[in-house]
């Protein structure tokens, strides 16, 4: 069989033609956008491209806009957003699960891969038994994160603009890069620790915070005249409700580290598209759009593997204090 | 409260985005979760199941090659020892059917012989009878008279039979 020449599976006039098209297209973006503008002003040359071909000034608002409401309750395009993640994960996975069989088709099998890794994460870091139990919590905010960071990137988030009641607002936005949502899943994954450490432990999980043990027996030897020793023990009686408040707050720390790292992470992302979009329209932004791709992914395994971490520790870390 | 108000938490969208979460949560657990899950589990179930089918044909297999092998062996052991049984058998009607071929011939002689020997014995018995006549009538002419005849004769075969039993002695 004689062998195809060739680039990439193409013939050398297709690929050298498709180099051309993206350079031309490239060059006219670089000068249309400001960067190019700027670059060309220094030689005293002006040219003046169509509205079409060049990109708006980028106005990011940390808050989401209200798109409208409903029963009195505003929703925003971020809530849209969350809704679009919620029904395309929704229906995907109802169209995988309808009818599945045991020798999985090509959907089910992707499908069944994505879910099998999440499961076997947490069962490698919370064992067989727990594992299973923080599943459906860990592979939930896995899910939400990825797929609403990358739905974000198609083709119609912050670029369709509607009229509200308070003016021009953009009807689609990452969930994301709204703060309200990576607080709501930082708080769902607080409630979810707690709930679990005080499920295993019970009353016990509550030591590890308000830890007053050793002080009152400190107390109690001042009272029996054992002063050397009573010093000695409410001194460490004091270090020991000490570290239990910081534990404690370290809980609530968790929450804000957690909420400020994704909506940091997404709403950075958004801004660097936005910005790039702006200084070299078009192609430009591809390789920004594959690197938000990643960020998407990582955002969610950090996010969900630090849920895991801490719903691990929450029952076991205590468990083996008290021994 | 105008700091957090800037970055954009509002109660109302917090609430909405909490319900979003729980909604998520919920649906997900009932059309992916749990029927992954249990198809995950169901095959897991069959593939421990169809190692064990596996594993128990194998040892089946096993047994039945060992089974079939001991038969065999056990067959050609019998086969061996039906052949031997068959040539000696066939040895033993040989033999018999020679020695009975010897002792039907040995017999067959023995009859001849005794045949030839009472043949010779009445060729004898007439030889002597018509020598004894002869001798008498040559006897008679030699001596021209005529001896009697009963005397004689029974002269001449006492001398015959002296000899006679002398020869058959």
């Amino acid at each position: 069989m004689p062998e195809k020449k060739g680039c990439l599976g193409c013939s050398f006039p297709l690929v050298i033609g498709l180099v051309v098209v993206f350079l031309v297209l490239f060059i006219l973006s670089f000068v249309a956008g400001p960067l190019g503008e700027g670059l060309l002003s220094v030689f005293g040359i002006s040219l003046d491209f169509p509205s079409w071909l060049t990109v708006d000034r980028p106005d990011p608002h940390l808050p989401a806009e209200t798109v409208f409401h409903l029963f009195g309750f505003p929703i925003t395009n971020s809530v849209l957003g969350a809704w679009i993640t919620i029904i395309f994960l929704v229906g995907v996975s109802y169209i995988v699960t309808r009818r599945m069989k045991l020798v999985p088709g090509r959907l089910q099998a992707a499908f069944e891969f994505l879910i099998g890794w999440v499961y076997d994460l947490c069962t490698s870091v919370a064992g067989e038994k727990n594992g299973r139990r923080f599943f459906p919590v860990v592979a939930t905010i896995f899910l939400f994160v990825g797929f609403n960071a990358w739905l974000a990137l198609l083709p119609g988030f912050g670029s369709i603009t509607i009229h509200t009641a308070e003016g021009e607002a953009h009807l689609l936005r990452a969930a994301n890069t709204d703060i309200n949502m990576p607080l709501a899943l930082a708080l769902t994954s607080f409630v979810f620790v707690e709930f679990y450490g005080l499920r295993s432990l019970g009353f016990r999980y509550l030591g590890k915070f308000f830890n007053f043990g050793e002080f009152i027996k400190g107390v109690k030897l001042l009272f029996q005249g054992k002063v050397k020793d009573s010093i000695f023990g409410i001194f460490t009686g004091a270090i020991t409700i000490f570290t239990g408040l910081l534990e404690g707050l370290s809980e609530f720390i968790r929450i804000i580290s957690l909420t400020f790292r994704l909506f940091g992470n997404m709403t950075a992302g958004e801004i660097l598209l936005l910005v790039v979009a702006f200084l070299i329209p078009w192609l430009f932004a591809i390789p920004f759009y594959g690197l938000e791709l990643l960020i998407g992914f990582i955002q969610a395994i950090i996010f969900a593997g630090l849920t895991l971490i801490f719903l691990t520790v929450a029952i076991e870390a205590h468990g083996e204090e008290t021994h | 409260m105008g700091g957090l108000a800037s970055l954009g938490i509002n109660l109302p969208t917090l609430i909405a985005q909490l319900i979003n979460v729980a909604v998520l949560f919920g649906l997900l657990y009932l059309v992916a979760y749990k029927p992954i899950m249990r198809m995950l589990d169901e095959r897991s179930r069959k593939i421990k199941e169809s190692m064990d089918n596996t594993e128990h044909i194998k040892q089946q297999a096993e047994r039945a090659e060992d089974e079939a092998s001991k038969r065999i062996e056990a067959a050609a052991k019998e086969g061996q020892e039906a052949i031997a049984r068959a040539v000696r058998t066939g040895e033993e009607v040989r033999q018999g059917a020679q020695q009975q071929a010897k002792s039907e011939a040995e017999a067959l002689i023995t009859r001849a012989r005794s045949e030839i020997q009472r043949e010779r014995d009445e060729a004898i018995d007439q030889l002597r009878q018509g020598f004894a006549d002869i001798t008498i009538e040559a006897a008679g002419k030699v001596i021209d008279r005529t001896l009697d005849k009963k005397t004689h004769r029974d002269i001449i075969d006492k001398v015959l039979k002296e000899s006679t039993t002398l020869k058959k002695g």
